[in-house]
């Protein structure tokens, strides 16, 4: 997730949750959250009912990379650099 | 030689004088046996209840679940065993700007259908400085679990703004629940 201190996105799942909302994603390995270990979610919650996942394709990796370099260059512009 | 300690359990039997302060009582109940923490391990937008993936097993260096654990299965809990459960749900949300409310429930079911919203805890966001501010709040309640197989609980957030991440971590809890058994149903 984003550096805590600073804000400035720095881990792909900064991306991922500016892409879709709601649990549209999970992971293969938590502990180690690469492009190759994301997976679409089969359910989410939504009103108190769990219902098939609305999101059916992943974004492509470089579709991902580009969201995340996209939020970057939007924090260094708004934070000077 | 002094006596130090006495073996309470095992070595008294009958009923306990009631003299010197004694209670007169007959049968001891053990205290708290099952306690464990569960989590959120990654984040997400918007709402999510109920809140049916990426959860895990506390597993953070040092941490250690007491007797038996919770299972879990597309967010719904099932408990190890029948009693009284002490159940918080501690939520943490960012966003980068103001939000009027984030909130945190906790559902609960007695016959493994209807869910009943047994608490509500409440937050807002009010952004300092720049960039993401964040903000938590925990809510608890006391469900008697008297069947395991009917008796479940799940857990929802949800956020006035759509843009507001609930916060997930793998290696900590930012979002998760500790389920501590209290005593018998």
């Amino acid at each position: 997730m984003a550096d805590i201190n600073t804000g400035r996105p720095n881990h792909i799942e900064d991306a991922l949750v500016k892409i879709h909302s709601g649990q549209w994603f999970t992971w293969t390995d938590s502990k180690n959250k690469i492009y190759g270990n994301l997976r679409l979610t089969e359910k989410v919650g939504v009103d108190d009912n769990i219902v098939d996942n609305p999101v059916t394709e992943l974004p492509t990796e470089s579709a991902v990379n580009a969201k995340l370099k996209e939020l970057q260059d939007a924090w260094d512009a708004a934070n000077g650099g | 030689m002094a006596l130090s300690k006495i073996d309470i359990e095992n070595m008294v039997t009958g009923e306990l004088t009631t003299t010197n302060g004694g209670t007169g009582a007959t049968s001891f109940t053990t205290g708290i046996s099952s306690a464990s923490q569960w989590r959120l391990n990654t984040n997400f937008t918007g709402d999510a209840k109920p809140i049916t993936s990426n959860w895990e097993l506390n597993d953070t260096s040092g941490y250690g679940s007491l007797g038996s654990n919770m299972t879990e299965s597309s967010g719904i809990f099932t408990f190890p065993s029948t009693g009284f459960w002490l159940i918080t749900f501690h939520c943490t949300w960012y966003y980068s700007g103001d939000s009027r409310w984030v909130e945190a429930t906790i559902n609960t079911t007695t016959n493994n259908s209807s869910y009943t919203t047994a608490t509500e805890g409440y937050h807002f966001i009010q952004q300092t400085e720049s960039g993401n501010t964040y903000s938590s709040t925990s809510t608890q309640t006391v469900f008697d679990v008297t069947d395991t197989a009917q008796c479940k609980v799940r857990f929802g957030s949800r956020v006035n703004n759509d843009s507001t991440a609930t916060s997930g971590s793998s290696s900590l809890q930012l979002t998760g629940v500790t389920f501590v058994r209290l005593g018998d149903t």
